[in-house]
């Protein structure tokens, strides 16, 4: 059997390469019994709820099981491309992830290459340290600080600002054009240094006489930044984008929640907080369900995609 | 001596570098400061702006309210057992199916695989799930918390990568020492598993510790993790300070919203210092080579 060959290294493999199936049975039923309970997990909590989306396409009747109800075919599909609400969400998400790409993709790029370039190793294990601790923060916390710090009447920034250029207080939660920028910085501040970590591990396996090469060749910090590290880290830059890329849609909506007021809900309505409030708050679920599945849909065009392109581009992919 | 060889003098570029370094090192941790010093000061010095970064008026009032508030640590207890449940079920389950998965040649492993990675591109939905959640009778008991996310799958590609790295060998003496296969996972391969296990541990722990929104829409009022009566808070839908006068409310308010941040933020602060290296290495090895 092919599967047999691909690992000789197996425990007792090798003594018999070509056993037959019940033989493989009875060698390694205990590795099957152990799956079992995991996998049924996985299925039940993992793919019901994907063939859930079939509510999509039916009428939901409260007691009638989320599955026991009339065909509706693209009905919710058709009513919500006609709802304003819906594209007023829709251009909110892409502008609000078009923007979080643009700021918060090359930044943890630039934070790695500048900590390989920190001379005391002490100094770095410090920095790195510190710069991943907002990683492992609440998302109510960050937002709960954010409050603090913004605070119009004792916030922070607020009486920083005031005392340097005599502003006067601004109410940054509340302003709708602070909205955006509020979600990227503190996205930035969060994650940052963790998805550092990633860019860091890549630049520190590259190989070291290609640096000493290039100095060789008289090239200088910047340059060798430029010629020899970024290009030895593409395929991990790519990996990251293509991430990235396919998650577009599925933004940090629990920050977006928490930081929704109903005077920043011009900018604050994303696709994930619509589902929310006209599924769960109103229960109209099978609209929301259909409003979330094409969401899905989107995305996994979007990964695909992306991952197709830098394919044929850069031979890097991620499946 | 060895270290005046290695001497080079520093550049500008260094100095600006280590000056960046400074600041990003300060934005990251001066939020934090500011709310110590907030929860540890008196009203006074709040109300009248003169708290910044260090405790003004040494004031243990705002810790000795959230203390004696009985809903604060009913929810402080409900996190912990969430985190310690789930982080414990959600080890238990991955162990055994990374270790079942490590194996390539069990049958179907592709297709089991393969089921993996497809559903962390498309997952179930917020409606769908939370329908199969109350379907299941989950909702308004604490398994709401626990069952849905037992297991992740990027901690399992973590897991799997990181038993297929044990040599076979020591399986097969295992085998020839007559250990089954529960026997090895038990006894061979999770005691040389706990930097991994110290890994997705963590990343579980956090998860469960910092959760509120499935608190939200599964559990009723006394099963709300702590998060989740912060957030209350911030929001005003909970009452805080109720002993003193309306005039000192807001201020009473903002002392103890710093007070719940500080206490419910601090054990995870502490925790991963201690286990950054491990995790350091599970999130290269999981995420890239996915």
């Amino acid at each position: 059997m092919s599967d047999t060959t691909m690992v000789p290294k197996s425990p007792r493999e090798n003594v018999t390469p070509r056993s037959s199936s019940s033989r493989h049975f009875r060698r390694y039923w205990q590795l099957y019994v152990m799956m079992l309970l995991p996998l049924c997990h996985f299925l039940l909590f993992k793919y019901a709820p994907l063939i859930g989306n079939v509510l999509a396409f039916r009428r939901y009747r409260p007691g009638m099981g989320a599955y026991g109800s009339e065909w509706v075919g693209w009905a919710y599909f058709e009513r919500f491309l006609q709802d304003p609400a819906f594209w007023r969400a829709f251009n909110n998400t892409l502008i609000l992830s078009f923007g979080n790409i643009l700021i918060n993709f090359p930044i943890p790029i630039i934070f790695a290459l500048l900590l390989f370039e920190i001379r005391s190793k002490r100094f770095r294990k410090f920095v790195q340290t510190i710069s991943y601790m907002p990683r492992f923060i609440s998302t109510v916390v960050v937002i709960a600080i954010l409050g603090e710090l913004l605070s119009p009447s004792s916030g922070l920034l607020n009486r920083v600002l005031g005392s340097l250029f005599g502003m006067d207080p601004i109410y940054f939660v509340n302003e709708p054009q602070y909205f955006r920028p509020i979600y990227i910085f503190t996205e930035a501040w969060q994650y940052t240094g963790w998805t550092a970590i990633i860019y860091l591990a890549a630049i520190t396996g590259v190989n070291r006489e290609m640096f000493e090469a290039a100095e060789i060749d008289g090239a200088s910090r910047f340059q060798k930044v430029i010629y020899v590290t970024i290009p030895s880290i593409m395929s991990t830059i790519m990996v990251m984008l293509i991430l990235n890329v396919g998650s577009l849609l599925s933004l940090g909506f629990e920050k977006v929640l928490l930081l929704y007021t109903p005077s920043n809900a011009m900018v604050s309505d994303i696709i994930d907080t619509l589902v929310y409030r006209t599924g769960l708050m109103n229960q109209n679920y099978s609209y929301a369900t259909a409003i979330g599945l094409f969401s899905g849909v989107i995305g996994v065009i979007l990964v695909s995609s992306t991952n197709w392109l830098s394919k044929k581009m850069s031979g890097e992919s991620i499946y | 001596m060895n270290k005046q060889r290695k001497y080079r003098p520093l550049t500008i570029g260094d100095v600006l570098i280590n000056a960046f370094m400074v600041l990003v090192v300060l934005i990251c941790f001066v939020p934090f400061l500011y709310m110590l010093a907030l929860s540890l000061s008196s009203p006074e010095a709040i109300i009248n702006n003169k708290v910044s970064l260090f405790p003004v008026g040494l004031n243990f009032e705002a810790y000795h309210q959230i203390f004696t508030y009985p809903n604060f640590f009913k929810a402080y207890g409900n996190t912990i057992f969430y985190t310690a449940g789930g982080t414990l079920i959600s080890l238990f389950m991955s162990a055994l199916f990374a270790y079942a998965m490590s194996k390539r040649f069990l049958k179907g492993h592709k297709l089991v695989m393969m089921l993996i990675v497809f559903s962390m591109f498309f997952s179930g939905g917020l409606i769908p799930t939370y329908l199969l959640i109350s379907d299941l009778n989950l909702t308004g008991t604490p398994w709401a918390m626990l069952l849905p996310f037992a297991l992740n799958q990027f901690n399992l590609i973590i897991l799997i990568n990181f038993f297929r790295a044990i040599p076979a060998e020591i399986e097969e003496a295992a085998i020839i020492d007559g250990l089954n296969y529960f026997g090895i996972l038990q006894r061979v391969i999770l005691p040389l598993s706990t930097p991994a296990l110290a890994t997705i541990g963590l990343y579980t722990a956090v998860f469960f510790w910092n959760d509120w929104f499935n608190g939200l829409i599964y559990l009723n009022t006394q099963q709300y993790p702590v998060m989740l009566f912060l957030r209350n808070i911030v929001n005003g839908t909970a009452m805080v300070g109720d002993g003193a006068g309306a005039a000192d409310k807001s201020t009473i308010a903002m002392s103890i919203k710093s007070a719940v941040i500080i206490t419910s933020t601090l054990p995870i602060i502490i925790l991963y210092p201690l286990l950054q290296r491990f995790f350091v290495a599970g999130l290269t090895v999981g995420s890239v080579k996915g």
